[in-house]
């Protein structure tokens, strides 16, 4: 009986202790970055996004040679933890890349829920963290000091596009707006809603439903209501649902605005010609005109480079704007002017620089808000309006950047 | 809203029939087999995507590789049938669990498979009808059918009807019924037990394949579509009583109009948080089902 | 060796597992043992229910987001401290549990697996739906980042746990009455024992620690929503972990939490690269488990040590005659 139990506790104690792989080697010509995203789990899809605009930085910066402090190049590693999705995970990853790796700073998660349990960690331990992705307010008015966003909340840019809307002549008047639970396509729900509101478009209905919901009877009732505008807030797999909704009852409404998964050439794919006058909201396209200070000088020279390294998976805004949270590391690195490893004063001070930054990417300009709602995160760009056009993704709207003419209403899915 | 009502009916019953189309073959094996197959959702997740691969290699309307679809599968479950009932047997004790356990094992194995070879994108069936809808209007009532919903209603009541005649007037179908009131009389009155829990579990696999296709035409296809699936094929089955075949259809459109009527004249936010209790409390009150005809 | 009472030796082996936090100040470490007691707290608690009174509870993990939710909401709104609150966690489970248990423990074998996770399903929805949970946005709570304080407080909570479970069920009666369940409830009857009271009084047993437990884990990792808290992944890993161990015993879901934990946190940690691979290997381990080994590593080590002392006794007994 008493055999087992020491059996127990030493196991205990020696499969932890596998665990314990010591950081190896004190490589000092090198800035260690860690990544934490979602690279298995429901969130993959848009970790996998992430991914990729974090290593095509990396790629870049080491392709000259890397970062130059006081005349020497220190190149960078990513050192990557996965989230797998889960705020436990999150925590537990930022701390193995804090106290074990000991990275000199990290790039950040996919989903705000992540970011929320990973953020304090980075707090106590004082690495800076710029995410490329996390849309929700939530995640800024939890003021986190360390923390740092490259994309704007999805209420300045759901508000946004439907302002766009509004000001078209004989634009929608009438809406329903739906969104799925979960903490950024309620947030994009809502701030469609609110904005609509604002602008004098009558909400018809507006709900938030179970994730993955049969959209079915929902869409039936609109179309006896015959709303305007159809506006949703939800993941890859729901957008494509509500779409073949759509088709199936044969109700086009005049304006069909999706957010986030429209601009992924899965939807365009999956949908055929039924994807084409879809509206989305975005921040970044290869279209814009763009002049990067540092790395890639326009924006469509990254396109051109990611799809060259991706050609499966053309870049949208969320890799765009990873790409750019590296590049903002790169310029403040270079300011703060400090050899790898850096210590807890350095990381201080490297907070100090990315709040005073502003940048200008191929991406856009980064600017981090230091104070307010939006505290850092970079309410510094653009929405966009995005318009499926003969299958590809194209900006509609502000016209100093539009690629097409906003094609308003929809033309019927049986006529197409 | 009045004027919606027959939509809503009509929206209900072609929810109904995709719930049909996932439990039907679930209960035919857990009435036979005595298995809840946790593993549900991903047999059909994998005749989906049998059917999106059919479609890119011989560019033929997906419709037309269920014949193809449904003898592969049903030989791919004919042959991991022992397996199932090695777990189920023996002095192990607790079959339930351990059967249960088994296929959630097999079902993860499937999901990962299927993000290794078609990654985590969301794919769409197309087939010549997945743009019909048929309408109909007198007055202010009208009614839009789309044909792909319907033609999912259709495939599960001809399985349903297939099903029932191969249950009461073969001799191969008495064989079942035989096994699954009791196995043992069964054997001693020659009946090859092993042979038909067998072809059980392979029709129920090719039956949920062909299934994949149309929930990939009809609604979409991915990798991780399992789970979702499964957790409505465990609700209408339970609540037609498990193992109660006729009782089947009439859950599976009662599922789909509380859903319709839910969403259409109550607050949607509510709809899943409404169907859980009720499940729950029917749970309680007639585990054996609404007809309390289950095992 | 003298013969030291169960108990003691446990104490001892939680005293010793206790001198590691002081060993090894490495915070990602810490984490992972916080964690590792963590899912040993919920293996062990399942396997009560599962394998000692033989019902298949789908919803365990619905004790642990009541459990978090509780502590988190008293710790927010409330301005509780922690140990009152996760304490109230743990209170609520049980009073969950009690509540839920009395109807739901009528029902046998496959119904009562699909009415606990309905129920969990419900309870989640519910936690969606509600402003005061937050809802999808889910809950934050006051940061407090100390490796060495919890994982201390989930080895005790934990070990403690283990404790009395140990006593309750290898030493007191009460573990064979709940066998004599699992045997043959309507047989149980007959000898005189009371299912109905016993399962309730297991149920709740089960719940609480997994409270207390949803409590700690609120606090620790500073922030809960339905998903992480209500899922299926905790229900889930409980039940491969105790199987993987082997279930009726205290020590099998210790093995298998263990071995699970380690396996899934290696894959995690050093190939993540290869997490597809990791979830189509899991899968056919948990399915090679339960067909190979249906009785759990720790099951089957044990009874062939069983087998073997009981062939040497009877060995012995054969020689001993002859003489």
């Amino acid at each position: 009986m008493r055999r087992k139990n020491w059996w127990a506790a030493g196991l205990c104690i020696l499969a932890l202790g596998a665990m314990l792989v010591p950081a190896t080697g004190m490589a000092a010509d090198e800035f260690k970055i860690g990544v934490i995203t979602s690279l298995s789990g429901d969130l993959a899809t848009g970790g996998s996004v992430t991914k990729r605009g974090y290593d095509l930085w990396a790629k870049a910066v080491n392709a000259q040679g890397g970062i130059e402090i006081s005349g020497k190049k220190y190149s960078v590693r990513l050192i990557y933890g996965d989230d797998q999705s889960q705020p436990a995970q999150a925590a537990s990853a930022a701390e193995r890349l804090a106290a074990q790796e000991k990275v000199d700073a990290v790039l950040g998660p996919y989903a705000s829920g992540t970011t929320l349990s990973a953020a304090p960690v980075l707090e106590k331990y004082k690495i800076p963290m710029i995410t490329g992705s996390a849309e929700s307010p939530l995640i800024w008015k939890q003021k986190f000091r360390y923390t740092f966003g490259t994309i704007p909340p999805v209420n300045f840019t759901g508000s946004a596009v439907i302002k766009v809307l509004a000001a078209l002549p004989n634009g929608p008047k009438t809406a329903v707006i739906y969104g799925s639970n979960d903490t950024f396509s309620k947030a994009t729900a809502e701030a469609f809603k609110a904005t609509a509101e604002q602008v004098g478009i009558k909400v018809l209905e507006f709900n938030i439903l179970p994730p993955k919901q049969d959209m079915t009877p929902l869409m039936s009732k609109a179309k006896v209501l015959n709303p305007d505008l159809v506006g949703f807030g939800g993941h890859d797999e729901e957008l494509v649902n509500l779409v073949k909704v759509l088709t199936q009852i044969n109700f086009t409404p005049k304006a069909l605005l999706m957010h986030y998964g429209v601009t992924e050439p899965a939807f365009i794919q999956a949908l055929g010609k039924n994807a084409n006058q879809v509206l989305g909201a975005s921040v970044w396209t290869n279209s814009i005109q763009t002049k990067g200070a540092l790395g890639w000088p326009t924006a469509k020279a990254y396109y051109d480079v990611a799809a060259a390294e991706y050609p499966k998976d053309p870049p949208d805004y969320t890799q765009a704007a990873s790409s750019a949270a590296g590049l903002v590391f790169q310029a403040a690195l270079s300011q703060l002017a400090t050899a790898p490893p850096l210590d807890e004063a350095a990381r201080t001070k490297l907070v100090d620089i990315l709040e005073k930054l502003d940048l200008q990417t191929f991406y856009g300009r980064v600017k981090f808000a230091t104070e307010g709602d939006y505290y850092h995160s970079n309410a510094g760009l653009t929405p966009l309006m995005i318009q499926i056009t003969d299958g590809k993704e194209m900006v509609a709207a502000p016209a100093d950047s539009a690629q097409t003419k906003l094609v308003y209403p929809m033309t019927p899915w049986d006529k197409r | 809203m009045l004027v919606l009502l027959p939509q809503a009916i009509v929206d209900g019953i072609l929810l109904g029939g995709i719930y049909l189309t996932v439990s039907m073959g679930f209960s035919l094996a857990y009435g036979v087999l005595h298995v809840i197959d946790f593993a549900v959702g991903d047999w059909i997740m994998l005749g989906a995507f049998a059917g999106l691969t059919f479609t890119q290699w011989f560019h033929l309307d997906p419709l037309l590789s269920l014949p193809v679809i449904f003898v592969i599968f049903a030989a791919i479950g004919w042959m991991l049938q022992p397996s199932l009932q090695h777990v189920l047997s023996g002095s192990r004790g607790r079959p339930v669990l351990m059967a249960l356990v088994f296929t959630f094992g097999l079902a993860l194995a499937f999901r990962g498979s299927a993000l290794t070879v078609f990654g985590i994108f969301t794919h769409s069936l197309n087939t010549v009808l997945s743009q019909g809808s048929w309408h109909f209007s007198r007055g202010s009532f009208f009614l839009t059918i789309p044909v792909i919903r319907l033609a999912g209603l259709v495939y599960a009541l001809a399985v349903m009807v297939g099903l029932t005649y191969l249950l009461k007037k073969t001799d191969f179908g008495l064989a079942i019924r035989a096994v699954a009131q009791n196995k043992e009389a069964a054997g001693l009155m020659g009946v090859n037990i092993k042979k038909t829990n067998a072809a059980v579990y392979g029709l129920y696999v090719g039956i949920s394949a062909m299934t994949g296709v149309f929930i990939g035409a009809i609604v979409s296809l991915n990798a991780g579509m399992g789970p979702d699936l499964a957790l409505f094929a465990f609700f209408v089955v339970v609540l037609a009583g498990m193992g109660y075949l006729a009782g089947v259809p009439w859950a599976s459109f009662l599922l789909g109009l509380v859903q319709s009527f839910f969403l259409i004249y109550l607050n949607p936010s509510y709809v899943l948080l409404a169907l859980f209790t009720i499940l729950y409390v029917i749970l309680l009150i007639s585990p054996t089902g609404l007809f309390r005809r289950g095992v | 060796m003298r013969r030291l009472p169960a108990w003691v030796w446990i104490l001892l082996v939680i005293a010793a597992v206790g001198t590691v936090p002081l060993l090894i100040r490495d915070a990602f470490f810490l984490r992972l043992f916080t964690e590792a007691l963590m899912w040993i707290g919920l293996a062990i608690t399942w396997d009560l229910m599962c394998g000692y009174t033989g019902y298949l509870n789908f919803g365990h993990g619905v004790f642990f987001g009541v459990g978090a939710y509780t502590a988190a909401l008293l710790m927010i709104k409330g301005g509780w401290s922690f140990a009152p609150a996760a304490a109230l966690g743990g209170l609520t489970a049980g009073l969950v549990a009690l509540v839920i248990g009395w109807p739901t423990l009528r029902l046998r074998g496959a119904y009562f697996a699909i009415g606990t996770w309905a129920m969990n399903r419900a309870v989640l929805q519910l936690a969606l739906v509600l402003d005061i949970t937050g809802g999808a946005d889910g809950l934050r709570l006051p940061p407090f980042l100390d490796p060495p304080f919890f994982a201390y407080v989930m080895l005790s909570v934990v070990g403690g746990t283990f404790l009395v479970l140990w006593l309750l069920l290898e030493q007191a009666p009460f573990g064979l009455k709940l066998k004599a369940i699992r045997e043959d409830e309507s047989g149980s009857l007959a000898i005189g024992l009371n299912p109905a009271l016993l399962k309730l009084q297991a149920f709740v047993l089960s719940a609480v620690p997994v409270g207390i437990i949803g409590g700690v884990y609120a606090y620790w990792i500073t922030f809960i929503d339905p998903l992480s808290t209500l899922g299926d992944l905790v229900t889930d890993q409980a039940v491969v972990m105790a199987i993987f161990g082997g279930l009726g015993t205290l020590i099998g879901p210790v093995i298998g939490a263990i071995i699970f934990f380690a396996f899934k946190t290696y894959f995690w940690a050093y190939l993540s690269d290869y997490q597809v691979l990791y979830i189509i290997i899991l899968g056919l381990a948990i399915a090679a488990t339960v067909f190979f080994l249906p009785d759990g590593f720790w099951g089957t080590v044990s009874r062939r040590r069983e087998g073997r002392r009981a062939l040497r006794k009877g060995l012995a007994f054969e020689k001993a005659k002859q003489t």
